[in-house]
């Protein structure tokens, strides 16, 4: 028993010894490193876990450009069943490709069931989502994609807009959305369709264009232009010349 | 009564046999470990290595890396077998393990005993390496281990 217990003690010191020290990163692999040092980058293939203080990714290859040495990273393209999380910044996401370039801390993941969750905002899409950290701009693009934050989801083809730092928390400051068949929002009590759907917080005006429909309650509007004051939670919707606004009032009461 | 008289005997029966056993052992290690250096020692003077203490070097425009060895046996013309505590040393990185296949010609080398690469704030360890492109490719094979500071 005393043997055992040695051995597994002897055992446990040994991967302490090999484990990462706290500000170290850890990479493993199944399939080796290929260094190129005069491109400055190196390949990471097969099966690859990167685990540091702050951020851990798994996919199946990566590729790491750097400045003067290995650890000097100044980009990182993850490809294939790309899973990744920071408890520090809190955000985790996946998609088959993700690239992050380190110095402008922009972030792009792209193909199908592609997701990124914050604390604030959960973005989805089949083509790609792209986030600049400093800047605060995004871009959701392709099939499926979707942003949901607290008081706003939006369904769209292509969906852009910038965020801003408001107590800690991220809200949407300027928004472009578009869909040739139809985008989609839904703020707290109203739904909105339109081809494309502008958002300035600066005028608190969702601006509603082409095919616009708007529900709220038993109320259907339909026209082809539309906007709503998300101040005064108002709204109104205009008509071609040769077009009519629609009203339609359902009346639950029967 | 005296106070020895009360100790088991079984106990110092067993006692004693522990120290002798000890001894034994100790006396028996030492002349294993003299045998060892024997060996070892005769191997030396025995060895069929072609050159002791090669030096070799990969040139390229940037830089340059400096290898050595305990040994090394020739393949053929360009070939040579080097081994134990083999070492690539540049101004960047520095590579150690126990076997290389260094070609001269080509200035290319090929390792698949496990291999420790070590750089400013990185360490690689990997199940062996090949050395391309006059150093400026490095391919570290098999389960591999990064450690970035």
């Amino acid at each position: 028993m005393k043997i055992i217990c040695k051995i597994i003690l002897i055992y446990l010191v040994s991967i302490n010894v090999v484990a990462r020290e706290v500000g170290e990163t850890e990479i493993t692999t199944e399939d080796g490193i290929e260094v190129f040092q005069n491109e400055k980058f190196y390949l990471l293939k097969k099966n690859v876990n990167i685990q540091s203080d702050s951020f851990n990714l798994v996919a199946d290859n990566v590729k790491i450009n750097f400045d003067e040495n290995l650890y000097d990273i100044t980009k990182l393209e993850a490809e294939g069943n790309v899973k990744f999380n920071s408890k520090e910044f809190g955000l985790n996401g996946n998609g088959n490709i993700l690239i992050f370039e380190v110095k402008i801390e922009r972030l792009k993941i792209q193909g199908k069931e592609s997701k990124l969750i914050t604390n604030d905002v959960q973005m989805f899409s089949d083509g790609f989502i792209e986030v600049n950290n400093l800047t605060g701009d995004f871009f959701i693009k392709g099939l499926n994609s979707k942003l949901i934050n607290e008081n706003i989801l939006i369904k769209a083809r292509a969906i852009d807009g910038t965020f801003t730092n408001d107590d800690n928390k991220k809200e949407i400051s300027f928004l472009n959305v578009y869909d040739e068949n139809i985008s989609y929002i839904k703020n707290i009590d109203t739904e909105m369709y339109a081809n494309k759907i502008n958002f300035k917080k600066d005028t608190s005006i969702i601006e509603l264009i082409d095919n616009v429909t708007i529900i709220r309650n038993d109320e259907k509007i339909s026209g082809d232009y539309g906007s709503l004051d998300t101040s005064s939670n108002s709204y109104k919707i205009k008509s071609k010349n040769n077009s009519k606004v629609k009203v339609i009032i359902q009346n639950n009461e029967q | 009564m005296n106070f020895f008289l009360y100790i088991n005997r079984k106990i110092i029966f067993y006692l004693g046999i522990t120290i002798i056993i000890f001894f034994l052992i100790l006396i028996f290690s030492k002349q294993i470990n003299q045998k060892n250096i024997g060996l070892n020692y005769s191997k030396s003077l025995l060895t069929d290595a072609d050159i002791s203490e090669p030096k070799f070097s990969i040139n390229n425009e940037s830089k340059k890396i400096y290898i050595t060895a305990s040994e090394g046996n020739f393949i053929n013309k360009d070939e040579i077998l080097l081994k134990d505590n083999v070492r690539f040393k540049s101004n960047e990185f520095s590579i150690e393990t126990d076997k290389v296949i260094f070609n001269r010609n080509k200035q290319t080398a090929q390792s698949t005993t496990k291999s420790m690469f070590k750089s400013k704030n990185s360490t690689i360890s990997s199940q062996g390496f090949n050395i391309f492109d006059k150093g400026n490719k490095i391919i570290f094979y098999g389960n591999s281990y990064i450690i970035l500071k």
